[in-house]
């Protein structure tokens, strides 16, 4: 029989507000231990929360951008367990009443631009716990609380993903989006975002859902692919022999590449919630609604579709813009001057001036390559004037000085030899010298034309026009 | 001149004339209470040292012909679940009988700026659940005026420090009537304020929605300057409201005439007879200044006690849960692991009402529960609130009993926990109102005090403190030291 | 409403001795029976209003507790951390 896999994803982001969500620490990683800590992330006894209002504004743009209602007037619950990384005891969280409901994302599943529309359930606000530390060569575990209290935002999806492909567009748009947004780091390796994933299993044309194992500790995105593979083969193993699924939650081990359970569905904890009562009623005002919504960008999956459709861009090459977006900004101002072609702007942009930048730690903003510069060198290469060649030269030169294209290409003189006569001489005096090419060349090695065309650039120390030689060369090899 | 025995205003009066230090104050009510503390019991964390140094810098002050505030060189004393920087905070629990905390609560910081002088820390019944004082883990606290007699609880250790003279005013919590009573018992004035009035920020939390930290006395002035002290909106406790409050209790005073007075019937037939006959009394001195009579009804006093203990319970059970062993405060000695320490480090460091508390709190919000009790308790809620704002559309203030007898005898009700919660029945709806409430002394009954509970809108209390000061310029004082006999 | 006094203490992280088991349980149910005698309520409404909402506290930092602050407290501290019995990595 064939199955198909369905998959619902939980997305925990840490936001990267200044302060904590009930307190006024800061809210960074990496610090010493337990020294981002104050009574009242610590859960001393008679310490209360205060919401931290940036969380709010962070989590309602996040809803905007994912096409959800805002549940401007909310309020905030405690969910209670056991556990020492949670010093109250309780985690203060949404319950009933998320901030954001009833979205959606259109992630993009092929290179063509196609698109799949991913319900989103709800985004709520709460906090994080802690951190605990474990060692072979010590008996208990030590806590780190300086974690307690960072904001997250729980995304949730409905279970409309059918492949572990599906599945990771979702979370890289999610992901795409928390960076546009600038409210998350995203740093998997700091566990900025986590994800809890839901599988279940089904004939294929059955409309109806097979019984749901949600598994935990699912650190990256690549480990979720490996999960959801994992757990949707051994479904379906089960069911191939007869078995039946319990609803579970298991544990992922990405290093073993299984998943373990770790309780089932009797053991499922019974939280508790109830509506925290030293917190009052969530709002915000419809004003700043309006002032949070004005400033969503256009999103990454938005913009990667209209650069491939405006300017004709391969997805190659709009999916690596709309992943910078400072970068997709530039190239759309050199286009808009016009001058040169979309795709040689890409190519330049996304080529030589990226390896320049990287290889210096640089982003666009450091350089002094105005938009206007850079067409200038492209419009010269676009219409001849100076070789790819010399532009690779002239953009090394132009990129961090107030120099022009042009500036440089009269001070190098390099301004490309387009005179026939001139390159015609080129070409005899080439021929000539290379009698046992020109013979390959004529016994089928078409390949050496490459080696001619390359000799007559040097002879011409780079200024001959390769199209117009590589013309000559053919003529007289073909003549 | 027995200093200890004076309120906070004349206190405040001599030093500001140089008449006396508030050095001198210190060590009179210190001596005071090296008398009489063996047989009252009302200090758990007595700070004498504290106590003079901080006397001593008020001192200074007024020797340099600094302007002080009315509480500066005062000694109070605070409720052991108040959270004081540096001195142990224990809320009378055997799970923080060490507990030191590295903050200061609000209303500390506060009286800190006021220049109050700190007594010490109170006794008072575990996580304050109780009504008699005697669910303290470390010791009972004894009425001052029949040593047989519990001071009420669970505010009782702050209630029988000011009786006794062992402090001028202090600071009790009140979540179901825990100023009231005891201030009742204890023949004292208490003040239970609106809720959001005073900061709850380090107030080791009971129940969050009811919890109200608030003063007692023995004159209303004293309360009222120590009201308007810790009072006010606080950043740090989004439960707070703004509130427009007068600095200082100077001017409090009320005109009887046309006072409406709303008597409800609910509460009067939960009372004994001598304490229903003792308001009544009150409340004819009234009528005859002009005040008038109102028969009102509040029909949900009667389920007052149920809804209280869904409420304050469920918060409760959650509220302690942080009591675990791992961060601060006691932790079981010898355990197998994570589970078998938390299970051991809790039952062995909390006392068996807290026990009763959060099992009943974790029984009403569990899964399956959560409507038929905890839901339902919250619509009560705004049943008696509704009820409560219909009143007072036909009185000004509402006149009952603060509780149904006078204080009972140690022991008495410590094994039937139904009855200990029945003497709080009065005081109850109160808290579900978050409405301000002051328990007022009115007289004696087989010489122990009776109380009167005043109960005002909400922010009232300047109409409650201005009624109570009225009385007592009537009366000609409402409070005297007990002599501990 | 029947408590299961067990199940309850289990989920409250308390343990209840056996012998004390019995009187826990009566307690416990008249304290049920009692908060039981609450009448049914008409249905109302307990979503959140907006004149209960509260002020939100600006993204400003405030100075944290230095670490022998945080952890005073703690019955067992090692390497900076607060140290409880081996939890499942």
């Amino acid at each position: 029989m064939k199955y198909e896999i369905v998959v619902g994803l939980e997305v925990h982001a840490e936001l990267n507000t200044k302060t904590k969500i009930y307190c006024g620490c800061k809210n960074s990683f990496g610090s010493m231990v337990n020294s981002n800590c104050c009574p009242i992330c610590t859960g001393m006894p008679g310490t209360l929360p205060t919401l931290n209002k940036s969380v709010v504004d962070y989590a309602v743009r996040m809803g905007y951008a994912l096409h959800c209602s805002i549940n401007n007037i909310c309020k905030m619950d405690r969910k209670n367990y056991f556990y020492p990384d949670l010093p109250k005891a309780y985690q203060i969280s949404q319950f009933d009443i998320p901030l954001c409901e009833n979205g959606y994302i259109d992630a993009i599943v092929d290179e063509e631009g196609h698109t799949k529309r991913i319900g989103v359930t709800r985004i709520h606000i709460e906090e994080d716990a802690g951190k605990l530390i474990h060692s072979d060569d010590f008996a208990g575990s030590l806590v780190d609380f300086n974690r307690c209290g960072v904001p997250l935002i729980e995304i949730v999806s409905e279970p409309d993903m059918r492949s572990s492909a599906e599945a990771k567009a979702y979370l890289d748009t999610i992901k795409a989006t928390l960076q546009y947004l600038g409210i998350s780091d995203c740093k998997m390796q700091e566990g900025s975002i986590r994800c809890d994933v839901n599988v279940s299993v089904r004939p294929e044309g059955s409309t109806e859902f097979g019984t749901r194992v949600e598994m935990k500790n699912v650190n990256s995105f690549s480990a979720t692919v490996r999960a959801i593979e994992y757990e949707a083969a051994r479904q379906i193993e089960i069911l191939e022999n007869g078995g039946e699924i319990h609803q579970e939650t298991r544990r992922w081990d990405d290093i073993a590449g299984k998943n373990i359970l770790l309780r089932s569905k009797e053991d499922a904890q019974d939280y508790r919630y109830f509506p925290e009562p030293d917190l009052k009623t969530v709002y915000v005002e419809e004003s700043r609604l309006a002032e949070l919504k004005a400033s969503i960008p256009e999103l990454p999956n938005d913009k990667l579709l209209r650069l491939m459709k405006q300017y004709k861009l391969p997805y190659f090459d709009a999916n690596l813009m709309a992943e910078n977006p400072d970068k997709a900004d530039y190239f759309e101002a050199v286009a808009a001057l016009g001058s040169c072609q979309p795709k040689n702007i890409s190519n330049w942009l996304l080529g030589d001036i990226t390896r320049i930048i990287n290889e210096k730690n640089l982003t666009l903003a450091d350089t002094s390559l105005s938009a206007e510069k850079l067409a200038e060198m492209l419009a010269m290469i676009e219409k001849g004037e100076i070789s790819t060649t010399a532009g690779k030269t002239v953009l090394e030169e132009i990129i961090f000085s107030d120099k022009t294209a042009a500036d440089v290409v009269e001070e190098k003189g390099l301004r490309q030899m387009n005179d026939t006569a001139a390159l015609e001489q080129v070409v005899r005096d080439i021929l000539a010298a290379n009698p046992k090419v020109v013979e390959d060349y004529r016994g089928g090695k078409t390949n050496a034309l490459g080696f001619l065309v390359g000799q007559c650039m040097r002879a011409s120390k780079g200024k001959g026009n390769p199209n117009i030689m590589r013309e000559m060369l053919e003529k007289a090899l073909n003549g | 001149m027995e200093l200890f025995k004076m309120t906070g205003g004349e206190l405040h009066r001599l030093m500001k004339e140089k008449k006396v230090s508030a050095a001198e104050v210190a060590e009179d009510v210190y001596a005071r209470i090296s008398k009489v503390e063996n047989g009252i019991g009302a200090y758990i964390t007595p700070t004498p040292e504290e106590a003079i140094k901080a006397a001593e810098a008020v001192d200074k002050k007024i020797a340099s012909g600094e302007e002080i505030h009315p509480l500066a060189g005062i000694p109070i004393g605070i409720k052991d679940n108040i959270c004081t920087k540096d001195i142990k905070t224990t809320c009378a629990s055997r799970m923080l009988e060490n507990f030191v905390p590295p903050y200061d609560a609000t209303v500390i910081t506060k009286l800190k700026a006021a220049d109050f002088v700190m007594t010490g820390k109170l006794n008072m019944d575990e996580f304050a659940m109780g009504s008699s004082c005697e669910n303290s883990a470390f010791h009972i606290t004894h009425n001052p005026h029949g040593l047989d007699k519990v001071p009420g609880g669970s505010s009782g250790g702050s209630a029988a420090a000011v009786a006794a003279g062992e402090a001028v005013m202090s600071l009790g919590s009140d979540t179901g009537g825990s100023i009231r009573e005891p201030a009742a018992y204890c023949g004292i004035i208490g003040l239970k304020p609106t809720y959001g009035a005073v900061s709850r920020y380090g107030l080791v939390a009971f129940a969050s929605s009811l919890d109200q930290i608030g003063p007692m006395g023995r004159s209303v002035e004293d309360v009222a300057n120590l009201f308007y002290t810790i009072s006010g909106q606080d950043p740090y406790d989004a439960t707070t409201m703004p509130t427009r409050y007068p600095k200082t209790a100077e001017g409090l005073g009320y005109d009887f005439s046309g006072l409406r007075i709303g008597m409800p019937r609910e509460f009067y037939k939960h009372a004994d007879v001598a304490v229903g006959a003792s308001i009544w009394q009150v409340i004819r001195t009234l009528e005859a200044r002009g005040a008038k009579v109102v028969d009102i009804s509040l029909p949900s006093t009667d389920y007052g006690l149920s809804a209280y203990y869904i409420i304050s319970s469920a918060e409760a059970s959650s509220n302690l849960s942080r009591f675990d062993g791992v961060k601060y405060g006691f932790r079981a000695e010898n355990y197998n692991d994570l589970n078998d320490m938390y299970e051991k480090t809790r039952s062995e460091g909390f006392g068996d009402e807290v026990k009763r508390r959060i099992m009943l709190g974790t029984f009403v919000l569990s899964s399956g529960y959560y409507d038929a009790y905890y839901k339902k308790a919250k619509l009560f809620q705004q049943k008696v609130r509704a009820e409560y704002d219909e009143a007072f559309k036909m009185c000004d203030v509402i006149v009952t009993p603060t509780a149904p007898t006078a204080a009972f005898k140690i022991g008495e009700n410590v094994h039937d926990p139904l009855k200990m919660y029945a003497s709080d029945v009065c005081t109850i709806t109160v808290n579900i109102a978050g409405l301000p409430a002051l328990s007022l002394p009115i007289g004696m009954d087989h010489e122990m005090p009776v109380g009167m509970q005043l109960i005002g809108p909400h922010f009232s209390e300047e109409k409650l403190l201005g009624i109570a000061k009225e009385f007592e310029t009537m009366r000609g004082g409402l409070c005297q030291v007990a002599s501990v006999v | 409403m029947e408590i299961d006094i067990k199940k309850i203490a289990k989920l409250s992280r308390l343990a209840i001795e056996p012998e004390r088991e019995e009187k826990f349980q009566k307690d416990m149910q008249n304290i049920i029976d009692m908060v039981e005698q609450l009448p049914e309520m008409e249905a109302g409404d307990l979503s959140p209003k907006v004149e209960d909402a509260m002020a939100l506290r600006e993204d400003v930092v405030e100075p944290s507790l230095p670490r022998e602050e945080v952890l005073k407290n703690a019955p067992q501290v090692a390497a900076g951390c607060v140290v409880v019995p081996k939890t499942v990595g």
